[in-house]
């Protein structure tokens, strides 16, 4: 009788033990089963990538959309725009087509952008264009250069006329610095027609009188990526050919800057002529500090960023704005690099 | 009160109750997952419908272009058809597109695209009424307008279409992959469901079986021997094994009952076989007594024969008589000492005893008989009467006076009884000998001959103890010793 009783008793033991097993496996499964749905609930989420909202769209339309200096001010644009609630789009980028300036103003005009910021020329087609934005009641404004003839609202510009100046400057430090006399400087222009290589090549000529410096111009092609590394290198040839290396060469351009600064390593002329260079960019500051180049004029891109949002925001606003915008150049040269490259870190990291 | 019902149900029933329970979890297990699987493949599905946007708008777009052109060209209705259906078309589809500024490409995109098919519908719109105004330059420059903004918008359509299709193919590949990681989920939660599953038929087959279990155990125990030690089970259900289990306990209760009656049974019969022999013993012990004084009955009796036959010879009539009793009388001595005989034959063995004792003492002892003839045939263990006959006339009327004894043998009917009685006029019995005799202390050895005492005994066991046996006596009135025979046990 005894036995039967621990029999029972054990018999029940091992039957509440398996139904408290039954029962966390319930749970268990009851638990699956809603974090299963709350899987299949997130896989929906997955889609759809989180982004905000502007009340204002402004399109930026570059000259050359893969110059390192339209991008850093398109960014610095994108994120002051941003704070002020406002986005601009680089119209054209990351199409399967490139588009020419014109193709792009007309797209931006298409879209219906609340406000073009253009960085234009004194055309007749951009004039028309800029003219036909302000038609369809879109405010157009000017950055680097300008197209006075237009219907512009705005003009965010450096003084290039004083760059000109700074760069005669600059000469005339090299020329007693070489004890050369005459120094024999050569500037590289862009070709295309309408840009601030005019207004610089003037102030440039204006600071020159009576320094003993001989300054001659040669036209580079900087229509595609390509064909101004290629022209730079036609050019130094010629003059190496003649012997007639310049003490210094002047690049007015980004794009030239840096084509130059590879000619010359690739000739191996460093030391027998100097640059002067125009942007900050990585590649540039690099040869500063090695003393390839010897200096560069830097835009506050942050400033003209500012500017511009500001113009059109202002001009949206109140229906006026003020038609000139000015900033300055500032120059980067071995002595002073230390105390800028942070700033060329972040921006360019 | 649960566990109550369910033990109560039918096992078919708890059966069908076992494999509905595992079956509808599983089924809802299934039918969750299946849903939600089902879900997420929807959405899986949706994840390139943009695309599909995409290109129906580009399809409507460039047969609306188709409609203007044709149109334009001859002014036709077909065309023109083409050209309304289309650009309904096109304005349905721009309606979902995206219109507020956004800092995603693609919702950009969206809202260019939107934007540009509005101007390209609104311009389109100014060509075809230029057209009908017949103004020929200015519908040119509308139309090339809008084939400029078709190509745009052609443009902004693929850029945007291939990637929405590397984000979507991107978003695609992750639902893929979290799929993958539903799939290991829905096996994990299948398993520990199945787990269960087998764990709760386990349990409720368990509250079937058990008590099949416990039944067996018990018959086993049973089989074993000594069923009287086994317990009876508890009965938890009312179901068929709950009934088998009552049914087991009530056959149990018979078991021992009837061992117990068997028992009882084989008590009374060994009781009755030692009875018996005791009987035999007394009756062996009556007859070797009796043969003791005796001499060899047989060839007393053949002797006796031969006698009678010479005294027939000789003409002696009386002394044949006598022969004859004694032959009789020692006849029946050799034929019926161990059986059960009639209460005539008692009697008749008495009256040749009477003659002899007659003869050898003159006919100095009288007897009477009172005989209830309807009592004869009654059946009575023998040799009771004699010996008392004996004792009368030896213990009693022997030393009286020669014609004075006498010896009276009644047989009469009394309450269903029949009572045989034997008393003499003699000297009387002292009541401290009545009284050992009574009390079975008088030792047979003491009495001559076949013995009081061993009537007795006889007696006894015969009727079972049965206070059958009387004796009466005062001082020098005799002796009365009464047998009375229960008329019912006459028959065993």
């Amino acid at each position: 009788m005894k036995v039967s009783k621990v029999k029972v008793s054990r018999n029940r033991l091992a039957v509440s033990i398996l139904a408290g097993i039954v029962l966390v496996l319930f749970c268990v499964t009851v638990a699956g089963l809603i974090y299963y749905r709350g899987m299949i609930k997130r896989l929906g989420e997955v889609q759809e990538e989180a982004h905000a909202e502007y009340s204002r769209l402004y399109a930026y339309i570059a000259d050359d959309p893969d110059s390192q200096l339209s991008n850093r001010i398109y960014k610095e644009i994108v994120d002051y725009a941003k704070e002020n609630d406002c986005y601009v789009e680089m119209t054209g980028q990351n199409l399967s087509t490139s588009y020419s300036k014109a193709d792009r103003l007309n797209i931006a005009i298409c879209s219906k952008v609340d406000g073009i910021i253009l960085e234009a020329d004194s055309s007749v087609e951009t004039a028309e264009l800029i003219n036909k934005a302000n038609d369809a009641g879109i405010p157009v404004v000017t950055v680097l250069s300008d197209c006075s003839e237009s219907q512009r609202k705005s003009f965010v510009g450096l003084n290039n006329y004083d760059l000109g100046s700074e760069y005669g400057n600059e000469l005339a430090k090299i020329r007693e610095e070489k004890r050369a006399y005459p120094l024999k400087a050569l500037i590289l222009l862009d070709k295309d027609e309408g840009n601030s290589d005019d207004m610089i090549f003037s102030g440039l000529n204006e600071a020159l009188k009576g320094r003993n410096i001989v300054l001659t111009s040669s036209g580079v092609d900087t229509s595609t990526p390509f064909t101004s590394e290629e022209d730079v290198m036609n050019i130094l040839d010629q003059l190496d050919k003649q012997g007639q290396i310049p003490d210094v060469i002047i690049c007015p351009n980004d794009r030239i800057s840096e084509s130059v600064y590879q000619c010359i390593v690739d000739k191996n002329l460093v030391g027998k002529t100097r640059i002067l260079a125009y942007y900050d960019s990585e590649t540039i500051l690099k040869a500063i500090e090695k003393g390839s180049v010897y200096a560069t004029f830097a835009i506050e891109a942050n400033i003209v960023a500012k500017q511009c949002v500001n113009a059109l925001n202002e001009y949206n606003n109140t229906g006026l704005v003020s038609e000139y915008f000015t900033s300055k150049y500032i120059m980067i040269s071995k002595s002073n690099i230390s105390s800028y490259k942070p700033e060329v870190d972040k921006d360019e990291g | 009160m649960k566990a109550n019902f369910f033990a109560n149900m039918k096992i078919s029933r708890k059966l069908v109750a076992v494999f509905l329970a595992t079956s509808v979890i599983a089924m809802c297990v299934n039918i969750f997952i299946y849903l939600n699987l089902n879900q997420a493949l929807e959405k899986i599905n949706t994840v390139f419908s943009s695309n599909i946007s995409f290109n129906e708008l580009s399809d409507s777009l460039n047969k609306t272009h188709q409609g203007l052109t044709g149109f334009l060209e001859t002014k036709g209705t077909d065309d023109f058809e083409l050209y309304y259906a289309s650009s309904l078309d096109v304005k349905n589809i721009s309606r979902s597109l995206n219109s507020n500024v956004a800092d995603n490409s693609i919702k950009l995109s969206e809202r260019d695209i939107r934007n540009m098919l509005d101007t390209y519908l609104k311009t389109a719109d100014e060509a075809v009424t230029a057209k009908r105004g017949r103004k020929i330059d200015e519908y040119t420059a509308k139309y090339e307008e809008c084939t400029r903004i078709k190509d745009y918008l052609n443009t902004y359509i693929y850029s945007v279409n291939n990637e929405q299709f590397r984000t979507n193919s991107e978003t695609y590949m992750a639902l893929v992959n979290s799929l993958r990681y539903t799939e290991i989920m829905s096996m994990l939660i299948f398993a520990v469901a199945s787990v269960m599953n087998v764990l709760l038929i386990v349990i409720l087959t368990s509250t079937i079986t058990r008590p099949l279990t416990r039944l067996s155990a018990k018959a086993d125990e049973i089989s074993q021997g000594s069923p009287e030690n086994v317990e009876p089970l508890e009965v938890y259900s009312d179901d068929e094994v709950g009934k088998v289990t009552r049914a087991f306990n009530e056959m149990l209760a018979s078991i021992k009952d009837y061992i117990a009656r068997i028992r009882t049974q084989l008590i009374t019969q060994s009781e009755m076989k030692e009875k018996n022999l005791l009987m035999e013993t007394h009756l062996k012990d009556a007859q070797l007594k009796y043969l003791q004084s005796q001499i060899n009955p047989h060839f007393l009796f053949n002797t006796l024969n031969a006698g009678a036959q010479l005294a027939m010879m000789e003409g002696a009539d009386r002394t044949v008589e006598y022969i004859r009793n004694m032959a009789d009388f020692f006849r029946y001595n050799v034929k019926k000492s161990s059986e059960t005989v009639k209460l005539s034959e008692e009697i008749e063995l008495v009256d040749s005893y009477m003659y002899i004792l007659n003869v050898r003492y003159a006919g100095e002892m009288l007897f009477e008989k009172d005989i209830d003839e309807s009592l004869l045939n009654v059946m009575v263990p023998s040799m009771i009467i004699q010996p008392l006959v004996e004792n009368s006339i030896k213990y009693g009327i022997k030393d009286l006076e020669p014609g004075e004894g006498k010896v009276t043998l009644s047989v009469y009917r009394e309450d269903k009884m029949c009572c045989i009685r034997v008393s003499d006029n003699g000297i009387g019995t002292d009541e401290e000998i009545i009284e050992k005799i009574m009390n079975h202390e008088k030792k047979p050895s003491e009495t001559r001959g076949v013995g009081i005492t061993n009537v007795m005994s006889r007696l006894d066991l015969y009727y079972n103890n049965k206070e059958v046996f009387e004796m009466k006596s005062r001082k020098n009135e005799g002796t009365h010793v009464t047998i009375k025979i229960p008329l019912e046990d006459t028959n065993v």
